[in-house]
């Protein structure tokens, strides 16, 4: 006779069939007030459960149902009512009765009784199920199978033509009527019958970036507003510059796109009363892909960016202050907007191309894109890669990742400490990974020292005093520390010209004391940062080393690992 | 060749004055031909080095030498530069601001004047938005798993806890619509510290939600997320929960009562008293804190130096609130986020660590927007920039942006009592197919533990999971 449970208020009466085992019931079970009901003598083990109670939420139907609560092996089995002769299962005990007949056994069919019949409710034995809760529970017995083979239980059938995969075997059958008839159609014109895979098309469906989704006209000023307040001044040399460059005429609804035409059509199209514009309404599509449908927004900004030198202020933006001005979803049906083919353009523009615009590194992606990260080194190829003509700059640039992964890699051959910091912390992809990538990446370099030019200066760095490589500072003492430092620093001087050779990329005359300083700074703070992260007694030593006050004694240790100095000398 | 042996009385235990450096300081007032000539790729390598130097002189409290690296770095860098010019301009900055906070009057009077827009701000990361496939690939992926624990419901709520971008519920409501079985009843909760942007975004979903005919109902919750209040969510029973959070955990992962010693202008209190109410809800079982046991047995000890579970250290603000998520009970959460450390506790490992980061960032950009776009300009300025200057520059309670690697995601979650939903084939599949359709060719799709990775290169980025209420029973039996 355990007490309600306090935290249901709700009256129920359970009756559980078999034997309720699951730890999951037991909470219900002590709540429960067992008496004892006629067990039907082939039912396993039937302990009954009664126990009716008012229940206290407001709205729930039928208050006094009796609550029940099924195991879920009761609630799977189909047959669960097996005859002991022949073993033939029933799914209502009336019928096993019946069939009991037939055997000549004892045999018992409920009268209908003549009190009310009492109406019962079952709950789901999921217990992170809403239909767990008593308040929630089905109506039915077969509804509550269903559902819990639904919702928790394996998708046995499967639909061989869609791979959809159903737990309810009425299910599977009502879908197998329907599957393959019916057509969804994308917006760019494919069909399919199969949800499924139109699904998955119109995710990335091309047609879909150009597809001009419906916009609120509520709001078609908003976008505009907001460019317009916030001083969006794109020049249009430089937009139409882009577009000029893209290949995405392919697209090529009116080719507005090339500069030029950009050019002819905005200036033409610069009286928003135009009628050629007025009735302009981009089309309409219900079921275009939403994701897509910022980028028509975009288009609007690219479209007033693009207008706004021609327009000189004539494109009076709509009224603003009717509208809340904070949507992304300006329309582009705006009063004053564009023709169609500007917003082709734009569209074209923004699906990819915009993305994409001609540019050395993206031509050079394709086949030598994967280098980019792989080098950083001595790797003449690479800063080519990134020749930007956007400025007219002549200079090469590098991408920055490469120079950071270029730097590291200086600094694990250079002693560098920055870069140390860099390849301890950085290149790896993980910096629990840190000791594992630290380690290949030296490996790596040990390589690249050979095959450089750096090698005497590399040697003469590390013999000169075997711990400054790298992290030998870790175990030092302070005065170690700073002698090493000076030590380096005059190894640094005394290598100059050879060092050198090491920079033939840098161009200048200059370029010896550029190197000279990577070499001594960096010197210095390799030591720093090593001695930072591993002994914190340390730190007050000299610049960098306080920066780790505060780290934990257990991360230094692992700052230890991830710099791997005792590995590497 | 000049050197500063003027200073070298004075700062005799810095490693810099055996360093033949080029002599920048500003007296000289000269333009530095020599630097000025630089190649892109020598002035980066510079560049790079400058900031390492710089840090480590501020990590110190070096200022002298911090000013020197930072003039340097100031005659060497810009915003519209190359990749690394704009990256140090960032972080040159950002270290700057640090340096700065040592004088809160100073600092408050030199920000005094400093406009939020926060109109400006929408428009950065509607940029964000379109510029980037990250945003694209995680509202996808999070539909498609909303779609699919949805199946067959008739009551869905969705509480979105940056409802800053209708787009992503505006598709949703489309693939509902399109469900064989019908559309459900559709509630979404949008959080957002801004009225108007909820309000837009109503407008935007109950327009849409009429033209599709679906039954549907937006609740905003004007709030910021380390304040809400979980009963604001108006979460009922019997109705289906999913939960989406872009990009928004990690500004919960500051430790509740932080002392504020590393920084003198971290003066902001910590707010997470709401949450405090919220973990309530949670009734812990037994089984719930074996389960915990368990995960801190198997924990990997090593990398612990930012607030990580297992760490027994300060209570994290996040704990509280996963507690009052859980207690929703959703039947899916999925969780976008940075996918890197910047929540280490040295300022040097948060450096570098971020320094990679957002040259990724930077490269994308620089491979996707020419130099003098206003965009990639104001992408940068406004949100990698003020991203950076809040993971250098700030600490304690103001530090919002502290991104975590995926791996740790996945242990605070479990450690949260949620259990990993993998995201299935055809969301992985849409990922892949978004990244492919880009046409730029650096963005890559990983599956990393049922989770999507999004690289630029071979640099994971962001990533997306989904996850779900571990169910009693796994913990029971």
């Amino acid at each position: 006779m355990a007490a309600p449970s306090s935290s249901n208020p709700l009256f129920f009466g359970t009756r559980s069939q078999e034997d309720q085992n699951q730890a999951r019931q037991q909470e219900q079970q002590q709540q429960q007030h067992f008496s004892s009901m006629p067990a039907s003598s082939t039912t396993p083990t039937a302990a009954a459960a009664t126990q009716k109670k008012k229940r206290n939420l407001p709205g729930t139907p039928n208050p006094d149902a009796e609550v029940i609560a099924l195991s879920p092996k009761t609630l799977m089995a189909t047959n669960r009512f097996i005859c002991e002769v022949c073993n033939k299962g029933f799914q209502r005990e009336q019928n096993l009765q019946l069939h009991r007949r037939g055997h000549n056994l004892p045999w018992k069919l409920k009268q209908k009784s003549t009190k009310e019949v009492k109406r019962k409710v079952y709950l789901c034995p999921e217990p992170t199920c809403v239909h767990h809760e008593h308040s929630r529970a089905l109506g039915d017995l077969t509804g509550i199978k269903k559902h819990y083979s639904r919702k928790h239980g394996e998708k046995k059938y499967k639909c061989e033509k869609c791979s959809k995969k159903y737990a309810v075997q009425s299910d599977w059958k009502a879908h197998s009527k329907t599957c393959g008839t019916r057509e969804y159609r994308c917006d760019c014109g494919t069909l399919f019958s199969r949800r499924d895979s139109f699904i998955t098309h119109r995710a990335f469906c091309d047609a879909l970036a150009q597809e001009t989704a419906r916009h609120p006209p509520g709001l078609s000023s908003i976008g505009s507003h907001l460019f317009g307040n916030n001083h969006m001044t794109m020049n249009l040399s430089q937009v139409s510059t882009q577009i000029s460059s893209n290949s995405m005429l392919r697209l090529g609804t009116a080719g507005a796109t090339a500069t030029a035409k950009l050019e002819q059509l905005i200036p033409s199209s610069n009286n928003p009363n135009s009628p050629l514009f007025a009735a302009q309404q981009p089309p309409q599509s219900i079921s275009s892909s939403p994701f897509y449908m910022p980028q028509d927004n975009s288009n609007q900004g690219y479209q007033e960016l693009q207008n706004k030198p021609f327009h000189h202020g004539l494109m009076q933006l709509p009224d603003l202050h009717t509208n809340a001005n904070l949507s992304f979803y300006s329309s582009s049906n705006t009063t004053n907007s564009m023709n169609d083919s500007d917003q082709n353009a734009s569209n074209n523009m923004s699906s990819s191309s915009y993305l994409m615009p001609e540019h050395p590194f993206n031509n050079a992606s394709g086949g030598q894109g994967s280098n980019i990260f792989s080098g950083g080194g001595n790797n003449p190829g690479l800063s080519s890669l990134y020749s930007n003509h956007h400025e007219g700059q002549a200079s090469p640039h590098m991408s920055a990742t490469a120079l950071l992964q270029k730097a590291a890699q200086m600094g694990s051959t250079t002693s560098n400490t920055s870069a140390t910091i860099l390849k301890g912390l950085g290149s790896g992809n993980s910096s629990m990974n840190g000791a594992n990538k630290f380690a290949r990446s030296f490996s790596v370099n040990s390589e690249h020292i050979e095959s450089s030019q750096l090698q005497g200066l590399m040697n003469s760095l590390s013999h000169s005093n075997p711990s400054s490589s790298m992290f030998g500072g870790v175990r030092l003492e302070q005065q170690q520390q700073q002698q090493q430092q000076h030590q380096l620093g005059v190894t640094n001087y005394g290598n100059m010209d050879e060092g050198s050779n090491m920079n033939r990329n840098f161009s200048m005359g200059g370029s010896d004391r550029l190197t000279l300083d990577f070499l001594g700074v960096g010197g210095g703070m390799v030591r720093n940062v090593g001695g930072g992260f591993s002994h914190r007694d340390q730190q007050q030593q000299g610049a960098g080393l306080a920066s780790f006050e505060h780290q934990k004694m257990n991360s230094s240790q692992g700052g230890h690992n991830v710099f791997g100095g005792s590995k590497l000398q | 060749m000049m050197f500063q042996d003027d200073g070298s009385s004075s700062v005799t235990s810095s490693p810099f004055q055996n360093s033949p450096m080029i002599s920048l300081s500003p007296g000289l007032g000269s333009p530095y031909p020599l630097l000025k000539e630089l190649k892109s790729e020598d002035r980066g390598l510079y560049l790079i080095h400058l900031l390492l130097t710089c840090a480590t002189h501020v990590a110190t409290g070096s200022l002298e030498n911090a000013n020197l690296s930072l003039d340097q770095i100031s005659h060497l860098a810009s915003p519209d530069g190359d990749t690394m010019q704009r990256i140090a301009s960032y972080f040159a900055e950002a270290l700057a601001d640090r340096i700065l906070k040592a004088w809160p009057g100073l600092y408050k009077a030199l920000h005094s004047t400093k406009l939020s827009l926060f109109s400006e701000d929408i428009l950065v990361r509607k940029i964000f938005f379109e510029v980037f496939p990250f945003l694209k690939v995680a509202f996808i992926v999070t539909n498609q798993a909303i779609i699919e624990a949805m199946e067959g419901e008739k009551m869905v709520h969705i509480i979105d806890l940056n409802a800053a971008y209708p787009m992503q519920w505006h598709a949703l409501l489309q693939d509902l619509s399109a469900r064989p079985e019908g559309p459900p009843h559709l509630r979404i909760t949008g959080v957002h510290p801004q009225k108007e942007v909820l309000d837009q975004m109503a407008h935007v979903l109950t327009e849409e939600a009429e033209k599709l005919d679906i039954p549907f109902q937006f609740n905003p919750v004007v709030s910021k997320l380390d304040n809400l209040d979980i009963e604001q969510l108006r979460v009922k029973t019997g109705e289906a929960l999913a939960i989406s959070s872009i990009l928004q955990l990690h500004s919960l992962l500051c430790p509740v009562d932080e002392p504020h010693k590393r920084s003198p202008l971290t003066t902001m209190k910590s707010n997470g008293v709401n949450l405090l109410r919220a973990s309530q809800i949670k009734q812990s079982t037994l089984g719930d804190l074996l389960q915990k046991d368990m995960v801190n047995g198997q924990s990997p000890g090593a990398d612990s130096a930012s607030s990580s579970p297992q760490s027994s250290a300060p209570a994290v603000q996040i704990d509280g609130f996963l507690n009052a998520l859980w207690g929703l009970s959703p039947k899916v959460m999925v969780v976008a986020e940075q996918d890197s450390n910047h929540n280490g506790s040295s300022l040097m490992e948060r450096l570098s660590e971020s320094l990679y980061f957002y040259a990724a960032l930077f490269d994308c950009l620089e491979s996707t927007l020419p130099r003098s776009s206003m965009e990639r300009l104001k992408l940068e300025k406004f949100l990698f920039g003020e991203e950076v200057k809040n993971i250098i520059a700030c600490e304690g309670s103001s530090r919002k942006e502290r991104h975590e690697k995926l791996e740790k995601w996945i242990q605070r979650l479990d450690f949260a009592g949620f259990g990993s939903v993998p995201l299935s084939y055809y969301g992985m599949l849409q990922a892949r197919r978004l990244v492919q359709g880009y046409s730029c060719d650096g963005y890559r799709i990983k599956e990393e533990n049922g989770c999507v990775v999004i690289c630029w290169q071979d640099r994971a980025l962001y990533s997306v999971s989904a996850w779900r209420c571990r169910r009693m029973a796994e913990v029971d039996v």
